[in-house]
């Protein structure tokens, strides 16, 4: 069956759900009945005017290229933006290595090899996703000041390590979903042919692993090119920053907005590379559903296998963790545990009603645009494209981009008097929804793919209607990969900080904008606290995802 | 099919229902969307509804502001430049009676955006000095807060006295600063071009970053990092200094009072504003009067700074660090002239 089949736009990610449940894939299926139709003019018009709506903020955005800023780009040609980009391509190469690395070799350790805790690593492994990047800046810029001094740990290097340690998740899920799925077949093919075991790893496996590890870094060279916390903790100027820079410090909205497109400009190399790094290849294997060999290791091999997969989890959670949680304690001490908002309740209620409805909108919308968007017609997938583009954007782009909406929108006075968009509940979960749509979409689309054609077909032969084989074949297929795309969109929205700064509406304090009101005046303990609840709570999604992911791979195939 | 995908696809399909149920609730709550200029007159005239950049230590003021007077504060906190964006973007219907900064040129650059009022008030221009508000009275401020050199007290004996002199080679490796993103280092490099030139001033922030300096973007975390032996000197808020001798009254560093035989040390202010579409201006200025006056001591303690009635000493604390010229001829232009000092930070490249 085929590996990958990486749409690979903005967000390929929900495919490591996608793939990890496994079970034919094929290019997006002209036979599903899910993710081709909408024939009616009616349909499509609705869709598309979703798509639009969609895509709005950050049209807005680009609209400012019509009439470039010239001096700026002059200025900023002679002074700062070559080291932007310098600084950019130095983290993204070595975040992209990092993770690269880490990701495929854990994969591999608990893939290929048995040895005690291999099992639990396995889960464990996945759950700095749980863990915010600005989080772990901070906990680790405070706990290596001493050692390091300031001056060393405020480096573009320890930027890439603390990034490194926060994303290889990604391509840790990817490649783990690979190897499950690759047949020992293969490598003992290769082996009869005179490999070794290292050689047909070299030659053979990870060949065959490349489209998932190239799905899974683009992701992860997405999430380096929108961060704005971790690089600011660590005196990084990468683009994204520049574009705050620019905008904040001279009000040149304009400006700003052309760096950002300079951003999606990055983006899309990026995706092309993906792409490209995928080339053409359909991997497919045999049936044959005999999975790897997995080695049984003893002894000191066993003992630094083991010593090996805890120590990447000590240094990426448990350390944190620790820390955090040591920070708690005395806040608990020193009843720090509230803000002037309220609560823990209140704001961890806040933070779970956002992430609730935003990911449910996501999600909704994502299986409203895969089900309309037609897409072998070329401005459907134009649509598709569009309405996911903000996710690769910085947040804090798009929240001006949704405030420059949105404040238009109740200009109009189309709304009852009194009612307003921008400062509302639904404008906050619209921009959340703008943002983070591409992860849900590309989840949806991937799982709905990956159901077979022929299972279709024979419904449809059978005589069952086009809405029964979407709610009885389809959905209940490929829902192990929708579940595990939600999950993953629900991890970020607990995360998410810059949009719901500027956009919540009155009496909507989530966990981040704790964390932020602490953090910028620097008081690490009263951070704690909402820290630690953003990481349980993603801690419980992460455990949510394995599971989904676990059960996807038994029932699916 | 399977009948064990029946209660996910249920769950699928009630979660959408709920979502829209959730976002139609969401649409009409009163809660979540702002009423605007006539929505609701009686819960207007006796609610102000603030959006603060300033957010350390305010929640115990508005509430002495609501005991006061009876006037409750609905408040919202964010950066100042994001909170000036909605603020600009909301035109007419922003919900926004107050915009209170921490810095000057924000507050400029939203007056400059037409989204402030003029106020006229007896109180406001009596107790407020004219350095210290707007020509046509459309922000106030509120405090002062000084940039300083400050410096450890078991390493330097000399430190400089003039922002021209933390360049000398003498510092070098031995300074810290402020990252040129924070309005904190812009608007001292405005105030640098004011008293100096565009051009001597980037001969200044030249000398500093041949300095090698560290860049921390936390001005307690300077402070804690000539304390720790990081840098010798640095230039930092005072405020940071009263909240770190609060924890440790022998914290190991001392301010220097820079520019003192010149035009004065620089000082920034924090400000409030009548928005320019405020549905309760009565209510707005009421707040912005009372923090001006009986609530100045509270307002100006709660953070160590200096007030912004000339008639009001400081806190024990704060008058402990001395007693100095401040540069308030500044103040007012420092909002003309922050493109000029992100431009000299930029040629610069100071980080």
């Amino acid at each position: 069956m085929a590996i990958m089949n990486t749409n690979a736009d903005a967000s390929a990610r929900a495919n490591a759900a996608a793939t990890a449940g496994d079970g034919p894939a094929s290019r997006p299926s002209t036979t599903s009945v899910i993710g081709m139709r909408a024939r009616s003019w009616s349909a499509t018009a609705v869709i598309s005017l979703v798509a639009v709506v969609l895509s709005v903020p950050l049209l807005v955005i680009g609209w400012s290229i019509i009439d470039p800023s010239t001096e700026v780009w002059q200025d900023l040609w002679a002074t700062r933006l070559p080291g932007m980009i310098g600084e950019t391509a130095l983290l993204l190469v070595l975040v992209l290595a990092g993770t690269l690395v880490l990701g495929t070799a854990l994969a591999w350790l608990v893939t290929a090899y048995q040895f005690p805790g291999r099992r639990i690593l396995g889960w464990l492994l996945v759950t700095p996703l749980a863990i915010p990047g600005y989080v772990l800046g901070f906990v680790w810029l405070d706990t290596l000041q001493e050692p390091l001094g300031a001056r060393g740990v405020r480096s573009i290097w320890m930027c890439a390590v603390v990034l490194t340690i926060t994303l290889y998740p990604y391509v840790y899920l990817f490649a783990r979903a690979a190897f499950r799925e690759q047949s020992q077949r293969a490598i003992d093919v290769a082996r009869s042919l005179g490999c070794s075991r290292r050689a047909a790893f070299w030659r053979v496996v990870l060949p065959m692993a490349r489209p998932s590890l190239a799905a899974g870094v683009a992701l992860v060279g997405m999430e380096v090119l929108t961060d704005i916390g971790t690089v600011r903790l660590f005196n990084v100027s990468t683009i994204a920053d520049g574009v705050l820079r620019v905008w904040f410090g001279t009000g040149n909205r304009d400006a700003a907005a052309e760096l950002a497109l300079l951003l999606i400009g990055v983006t899309i190399v990026l995706i092309a590379a993906e792409r490209l790094a995928r080339g053409r290849a359909r991997f497919t294997q045999s049936g044959s559903r005999a999975g790897l060999h997995v080695e049984r290791l003893r002894g000191v091999r066993a003992a630094a296998a083991s010593a090996i997969g805890w120590s990447a989890f000590t240094i990426a959670v448990a350390l944190p963790l620790f820390r955090l949680i040591t920070w708690s304690v005395e806040a608990q001490r020193t009843n720090q545990t509230a803000t002037v908002s309220g609560d823990f309740g209140f704001h961890l209620a806040s933070s779970l009603q956002v992430t609730a409805v935003a990911t449910l909108a996501c999600l909704g919308f994502g299986l409203l645009l895969v089900a309309g968007l037609n897409r072998r017609r070329a401005g459907a997938s134009w649509l598709g494209r569009l309405a996911t583009l903000g996710y690769t954007v910085p947040g804090p782009v798009v929240a001006i981009g949704v405030l420059i909406t949105l404040a238009s929108v109740d200009r109009l006075g189309w709304l009852p008097e009194g009612w307003l968009l921008v400062g509302s509940f639904v404008g906050l979960i619209y921009a959340l929804v703008v943002r983070f749509l591409a992860v849900a979409y590309h989840g949806v689309e991937a799982s709905i793919a990956k159901v077979s054609p022929s299972v279709v077909a024979s419904a449809r032969t059978l005589g069952a209607g086009r809405l029964r084989v979407a709610t009885r074949i389809e959905l209940p297929l490929a829902g192990a990969g929708i579940i595990a795309a939600s999950v993953l969109v629900a991890i970020d929205t607990v995360k998410e900080l810059p949009i719901t700064l500027i956009l919540r509406p009155f009496g909507i304090e989530t966990l981040p904008v704790w964390v932020w009101q602490a953090t910028s005046e620097s008081l690490w303990v009263q951070a704690a606290v909402p820290s630690l609840a953003i990481v349980s709570v993603g801690m419980l999604l992460v455990a949510v995802l394995l599971w989904t992911l676990e059960r996807g791979a038994e029932t699916v195939s | 099919m399977k009948n064990k995908h029946l209660p996910f696809l249920g769950t699928l399909i009630l979660g959408t229902l709920v979502l829209s149920a959730c976002a139609t609730g969401a649409g009409t709550g009163e809660d979540s969307t702002a009423p605007s200029a006539d929505g609701d007159a009686v819960s207007n005239a006796s609610m102000v509804t603030v959006y603060t950049g300033r957010h350390y230590g305010i929640e115990p003021v508005f509430a002495q502001f609501t005991a006061d007077t009876g006037i409750e504060v609905r408040f919202t906190t964010g950066n100042d430049p994001e909170l000036r964006e909605r603020l600009i973007a909301e035109g007419a219907n922003t919900p926004a009676d107050v915009i209170m900064t921490a810095d000057a040129a924000n507050i400029e650059l939203s007056a400059a955006a037409g989204v402030l009022a003029s106020v006229d008030s007896d109180i406001l221009t009596e107790t407020i000095p004219a350095e210290l508000r707007s020509d046509n009275n459309d922000w106030f401020s509120l405090s002062q807060r000084a940039r300083v050199i400050i410096a450890s007290t078991d390493r330097v004996e000399n430190p400089p006295t003039t922002y021209a002199a933390v360049g000398n080679p003498e510092w070098q490796g031995k300074l810290c600063l402020r990252p040129s993103t924070h309005p904190y280092t812009q608007s001292l490099v405005a105030s640098l071009i004011m008293a100096e030139g565009e051009e001597r001033a980037t001969e200044i922030v030249q000398s500093w970053v041949a300095n090698d300096p560290l860049y921390i973007d936390s001005d307690t975390d300077i402070y804690k990092a000539i304390a720790a032996g990081e840098c010798d000197i640095a230039l930092a808020n005072t405020y940071y200094l009263g909240r770190l001798l609060t924890e440790d009254p022998d914290f190991p560093v001392e301010i220097v009072w820079p520019e003192q035989d010149n035009r004065g040390a620089h000082v920034n202010v924090s400000t409030a504003a009548v928005t320019a579409n405020a549905p309760n201006p009565e209510g707005a200025l009421a707040l912005i009067e009372w923090l001006a006056t009986d609530g100045q001591r509270q307002f100006v303690d709660a953070n160590f700074e200096y007030p912004a009635d000339p008639n009001l000493a400081p806190s024990d604390m704060v008058a402990g660090f001395g007693e100095f010229t401040a540069d308030l001829e500044a103040v007012r232009q420092l909002g003309d002239n922050q493109p000029a000092a992100v431009r000299v930070l930029s040629v610069t490249r100071y980080e």
